[in-house]
């Protein structure tokens, strides 16, 4: 559905993507993940045909990009970053004017601004003007202007930035229906818990470059990272620990706790809490830190994916 | 809404008080009242196209630009929507002046309306896409706001839209042809002052000028755009 083969785009003598390349096949949830200033919005930028990328070929439901840009935008839908919407107009004037936009025939039109007020959860508020919406309420309503003309792909460039849990929670379950009726959706954050609950595949993407793509599993098989059991004892001694260190290859001791590493935490650690019943050690608190975004994309880059 | 109608009103009502008060004769009156309609008109107007400028910055900001270059809609129709808005605004504004003038100074627009309809025509036309020109230099609504009131101040100034251009020296009414506020000016002079019908060149040559300043602008917001605006996303 979407083919991107070496794309490159310079601002200002900065290398804003360095020739990425991705497929994403239809009906895939396809999540771009990286910090700020990666390289996300400009992806979604180039594909979305606001900006024109200076190398690389795109091609978007069987369309060139460059060649046909119109027939492209024709089966898009995007989500911008900013919430772009008239403040003094309602909901539902917001909704036409976009609607008409893609030149959906009227009655159409019509009918789907209510299924998209309906789906959004905000049928009751739909003659207020969206200026005195919350955030969480103007993110859902910039959803439903992309999704008036039905398109097959729908871009959505960090749609929950600065909302309430309830508008993230509804935003997610429209991703998902959605994503489930069939359409491609692209999905760019830098929030890890989205990425992994929303989307097939994952792409991370750091300084311009797809450092890695795949299934969360592919992803995790990376770099051989492994998961972390974390234990504190009451009573931890150097000669226990000297004896547990004979017997386990891959550890940390670090104060009173002791940090395990392994490949498969699940088969390990009741072997690890057997091994430390049988020295007498006493456990006050076990965690365990399993393979995330946040960790694959640490031990890709070095780099935490959001500022602390 | 404030800028657009309600202050116009009140500077022709000031400046037409003022001048009316100043001149005795029935002639001067008139030619007063000529000039604080034309001039006050003319004047307001380029402010309320340079809020139009304003307004696509404020898109930007937005993401509103953004959004409308997704859809399948040619990005030049988005300047030319601004322009034909710019039209439309111009030419309700200047009609409510002179409907105003008509009803409470007495201007005899009811004899001159074809006339004043092609002015006003040329006028808005001409004025639209000075908007546009001012915002492309610009990247917030603000700067658009602080080089609009230069740019419109000497361009009012020069082109005689506060002063006439009779009083000033030599040397300003010739730089004054460079600005639209003369020819709008001159050409509200002809009709209610001068008298000139409407198929006398004198008239229509000010109506072709006019035109010119309103291709030369558009042409310039066109390329100002797609090289400033567009690209500033």
């Amino acid at each position: 559905m979407i083919t991107v083969s070496n794309l490159k785009k310079t601002f200002d003598a900065v290398d804003a993507l360095k020739g990425i390349s991705f497929n994403i096949q239809q009906g895939e949830c396809y999540g771009l993940l990286g910090p700020n200033g990666a390289g996300k919005t400009t992806t979604i930028s180039i594909l979305s045909t606001i900006i024109k990328p200076d190398e690389g070929e795109v091609k978007i439901a069987g369309y060139d990009l460059k060649k046909s840009p119109f027939d492209c935008k024709k089966n898009i839908g995007v989500v911008t970053q900013e919430i772009a919407l008239y403040n003094e107009l309602s909901a539902y004037d917001n909704l036409l004017f976009w609607g008409g936009m893609y030149k959906v025939p009227r009655q159409e039109l019509l009918e789907r601004m209510d299924e998209t007020l309906e789906l959004m959860g905000l049928t009751d508020r739909k003659n207020d003007k969206v200026k005195t919406y919350s955030g969480g309420m103007k993110r859902r309503i910039n959803i439903g202007t992309a999704l008036l003309h039905r398109p097959k792909i729908l871009f959505m460039d960090e749609p929950t930035v600065g909302i309430d849990p309830q508008s993230r929670n509804l935003i997610f379950e429209v991703v998902e229906k959605l994503h489930k009726e069939g359409t491609t959706i692209v999905y760019t954050t830098h929030y890890m818990e989205e990425a992994e609950r929303l989307c097939n595949r994952i792409g991370v993407i750091d300084s311009g470059k797809i450092i890695a793509q795949g299934t969360l599993n592919e992803l995790r098989t990376l770099g051989s990272m492994k998961e972390t059991v974390v234990i504190s004892y009451t009573n931890l001694t150097n000669e226990c620990f000297n004896t547990i260190e004979k017997e386990w290859n891959d550890l940390q001791r670090i104060d009173d706790t002791i940090h395990f590493y392994s490949m498969n935490i699940q088969g390990d650690l009741s072997r690890i809490i057997l091994k430390c019943n049988e020295f007498g050690l006493d456990i006050r608190h076990i965690d365990i830190q399993k393979i995330n975004l946040e960790t694959i994309f640490l031990s890709l880059t070095g780099k935490q994916l959001r500022d602390k | 809404m404030m800028l657009t109608f309600v202050l116009p009103i009140i500077f022709i009502t000031l400046f037409a008080f003022i001048f009316g008060k100043m001149n005795n004769s029935e002639e001067n009156h008139l030619m007063s009242l000529v000039h604080s309609v034309a001039g006050i008109s003319v004047f307001m107007l380029l402010f309320s196209v340079a809020g139009i400028g304003g307004s696509l910055l404020d898109e930007k900001q937005e993401g509103i630009l953004k959004k409308l270059l997704c859809s399948p809609m040619p990005p030049d129709y988005i300047l030319f929507g601004k322009l034909v808005f710019a039209i439309i605004i111009s030419i309700i504004q200047l009609s409510i002046m002179f409907t105003y003038a008509w009803l409470f100074f007495g201007l005899d627009i009811m004899h001159h309306l074809p006339s004043l309809i092609l002015m006003i025509f040329a006028i808005a036309f001409a004025c639209s896409g000075l908007g546009i020109v001012l915002a492309s230099f610009a990247k917030t609504r603000q700067q658009v706001q602080g080089l609009s009131s230069i740019i419109v101040l000497v361009m009012s100034a020069l082109g005689g839209s506060m002063i006439p251009l009779f009083v000033m020296p030599e040397i300003m009414q010739k730089i004054a042809v460079f600005t639209v506020n003369y020819w709008g000016i001159q050409g509200i002079y002809d009709i209610f002052w001068k008298l000139v019908p409407l198929r006398d060149s004198i008239f229509l040559s000010k109506v072709f000028v006019l035109f010119c300043i309103g291709i030369f602008f558009n042409f310039i917001a066109l390329l100002m755009f797609r090289r400033n605006i567009l690209k500033m996303l």
